[in-house]
């Protein structure tokens, strides 16, 4: 019982990651409409940037908020460079996926040629875990778990509050309905990837700081996690993210502590696969084709 | 000129494996984002059909160990690496579309992958297998074994490429086509998309598998971090580029692209730190990529244009049809 508490803890943990990163990636899904790839390589490319940023002597802190906003230019200038010209022309689906595998291939490339592609680390102080009722995690552990509260509850505003988020779900629903009715889609297409930028550039950040070292393939392996978690709860469905990656973080951690750590993704794939069987579109959408 | 031979073996080998690609992709639209997997069945699967079985003093553990001689374990290989498919596409293939699909797809191949490296009593795990028998036979000095085994895989190419022509010209080839570009109307045809989709992914496997056989007994050796995952996008790369849906330009592809990559830069001064001419391989593929997709969406060979026999004239508006190249009607 105490070994299971633990790892839900460590699970909480991956979640947090996940559903930040899941979060952003739903986000561009239900506005662009098709599948990034790339998504998991810009996360290792925010946990570089923070590198750069304290190779020229910044606090890990600014270090990791310069990098989350480079990250949301990135992911805008992206776009604007590769994928926009496609859209325009209405490309289908497979060839948008393809695309976004050629943005994959070429920033994971830039990242080795300009790192290496050995590990890295941050060199932050380990720390002994605290006791918080049945879980023992570390202040970097907490402080990883926050920034995901944190961000989600500031997308949450975004999206209930604010003339923008409505825009962004208008979007969402109907983008035809959404331009004739006066929004300006090419901005908020704009914002929608400065936003999920962001959020996947911190994902990768406090990604690097619970994995301790990283390599260039960082996020490429995580992505299929983020994945797994997002078609749990329903591409596109920001919420069914944010519970899928919860699901999927808690599935990864209890792997780990009871199968082996070689089969924690494994797990979270196969519980994908299986849970796709039986709702073919994810745990929180209607039934129906996907 | 030893080079230039031990060249040619592979881009039979390539071509081959494009041609699978093609069908499930290209001319069937199945996203199969985890081809490589069903290429590294193979190759272990021949690979341990055709060593003797394991002993204590070769260090290596692995199963069957059968010493089968070398067509049998090809087709064997290509079997079993097509029962893969099936297994895998029946949860696949059931009910997801598109995008669904393809991560499916990669997820399955993860566990492939997650289950063969760690159980090493299967084939050895992440330390590959070694002493593969060459089919050629050993009198022969270098060159020739070389040039024996490239008649062996260039008559395989020439089998599996008539074999996936005829198919595409078949009824079969213009249902998977009719698939590809509307399942639906297929379904409202009466055909079953689920169990053609299904058929023509396993053959995609099976072709799979033989050139992944071939491909082990080219090195004579498994080495798992030449059969990552990632090789797949190479093989999409090669198929974008030749043309999609066109099997002619499915050769040129493997022809040109994953022996050009892997080689060119055999060529190129050794610069930089270890590893970055092969940084900047993986974003000449990427940007390759997204160049052809965006200025030459068809590749260099076109796929022909189906001809409508109910109308005298031709149509007015040949209207784009391929897996990469219509519109979203979506």
């Amino acid at each position: 019982m105490h070994q299971i508490m633990l790892s839900i803890g460590f699970g909480l943990v991956t979640a947090s990651i996940l559903a930040l990163a899941g979060a952003g990636l739903s986000l561009q899904f239900s506005i662009t409409n098709f599948v990034n790839f790339a998504y998991g390589d810009y996360a290792t490319l925010g946990a570089y940037l923070v590198l750069l940023g304290i190779h020229w002597h910044l606090p890990f802190l600014g270090a990791a908020i310069a990098s989350g906003i480079a990250m949301a230019l990135l992911s805008l200038l992206l776009y604007r460079v590769t994928f926009r010209s496609f859209v325009r022309r209405r490309s289908q689906n497979v060839t948008m996926l393809i695309v976004s595998i050629g943005v994959s291939l070429a920033v994971q490339g830039v990242i080795s040629a300009i790192w290496g592609s050995g590990f890295q680390t941050y060199q932050l102080t380990a720390q002994a875990p605290l006791s918080i009722g049945p879980f023992q995690l570390t202040t970097q552990q907490l402080a990883v778990i926050g920034v995901a509260v944190v961000g989600l509850l500031g997308l949450h505003i975004l999206l209930r509050y604010t003339t923008i988020g409505k825009s962004m779900r208008a979007m969402s629903d109907d983008k035809d309905l959404a331009e004739v009715s006066g929004i300006n889609t090419a901005r908020i297409t704009d914002i929608t990837w400065l936003i999920s930028g962001l959020l996947v550039g911190v994902a990768g950040i406090v990604l690097a700081v619970n994995t301790a070292s990283f390599t260039p393939l960082l996020g490429n392996q995580f992505l299929f996690l983020i994945f797994a978690g997002v078609i749990l709860g329903g591409i596109g469905k920001i919420y069914g993210a944010m519970l899928g990656a919860l699901i999927i973080g808690v599935c990864t951690e209890v792997a780990a502590g009871f199968v082996g750590s070689a089969y924690a993704d494994a797990a979270a794939f196969l519980l994908m696969i299986l849970i796709l069987l039986v709702r073919p579109s994810g745990l929180f959408t209607a039934k129906g084709r996907s | 000129m030893q080079y230039v031979i031990s060249l040619l073996p592979l881009i039979c080998i390539y071509g081959i494996l494009v041609l699978g690609l093609n069908l499930q992709v290209g001319l069937t639209g199945i996203l199969n984002f985890t081809y490589f997997t069903f290429v590294a069945f193979g190759a272990y699967i021949a690979a341990v059909l055709s060593l003797g079985p394991a002993t204590s003093d070769s260090g290596m553990t692995y199963i069957l160990g059968a010493e089968i001689p070398f067509p049998l374990t090809l087709l064997l290989a290509g079997a079993a690496s097509a029962a893969l498919g099936a297994l895998i596409s029946f949860a696949a293939l059931r009910r997801l579309r598109s995008n669904y699909l393809a991560l499916v797809t990669v997820g399955a191949g993860y566990v492939v992958y997650t289950v063969v490296g760690n159980q090493t009593n299967l084939f050895n795990g992440w330390n590959g297998l070694f002493g593969v028998p060459t089919p050629a036979p050993q009198n022969l000095n270098s060159n020739g074994q070389m040039l024996f085994f490239t008649g062996v895989c260039l008559l395989f190419l020439i089998v599996v490429f008539v074999a996936l022509e005829r198919l595409r010209r078949s009824p079969l080839g213009r249902v998977i086509r009719g698939i590809r570009d509307d399942d639906g109307v297929v379904e409202a045809f009466g055909r079953n998309v689920f169990r053609v989709r299904m058929t023509v992914f396993a053959v995609g496997c099976f072709v799979a598998g033989v050139g992944g056989s071939l491909l082990v007994m080219y090195a004579t050796a498994f080495n798992p971090q030449s059969f990552l995952p990632p090789e797949t996008f190479i093989m999409f790369a090669a198929m974008i580029i030749g043309g999609v849906g066109n099997n002619w330009g499915s050769l040129l592809g493997a022809a040109v692209v994953p022996v050009a990559f892997a080689e060119v830069t055999r060529f190129l001064p050794e610069f930089g730190h270890a590893g970055l001419v092969e940084a900047l391989r993986g974003v000449a593929v990427g940007v390759l990529l997204i160049v052809v997709l965006r200025f030459m969406p068809q590749g260099v060979l076109r796929e022909r244009a189906p001809i409508d026999r109910d109308v005298r004239e031709p149509a007015v508006q040949p209207a784009p049809s391929g897996a990469l190249t219509g519109s979203n009607h979506a």
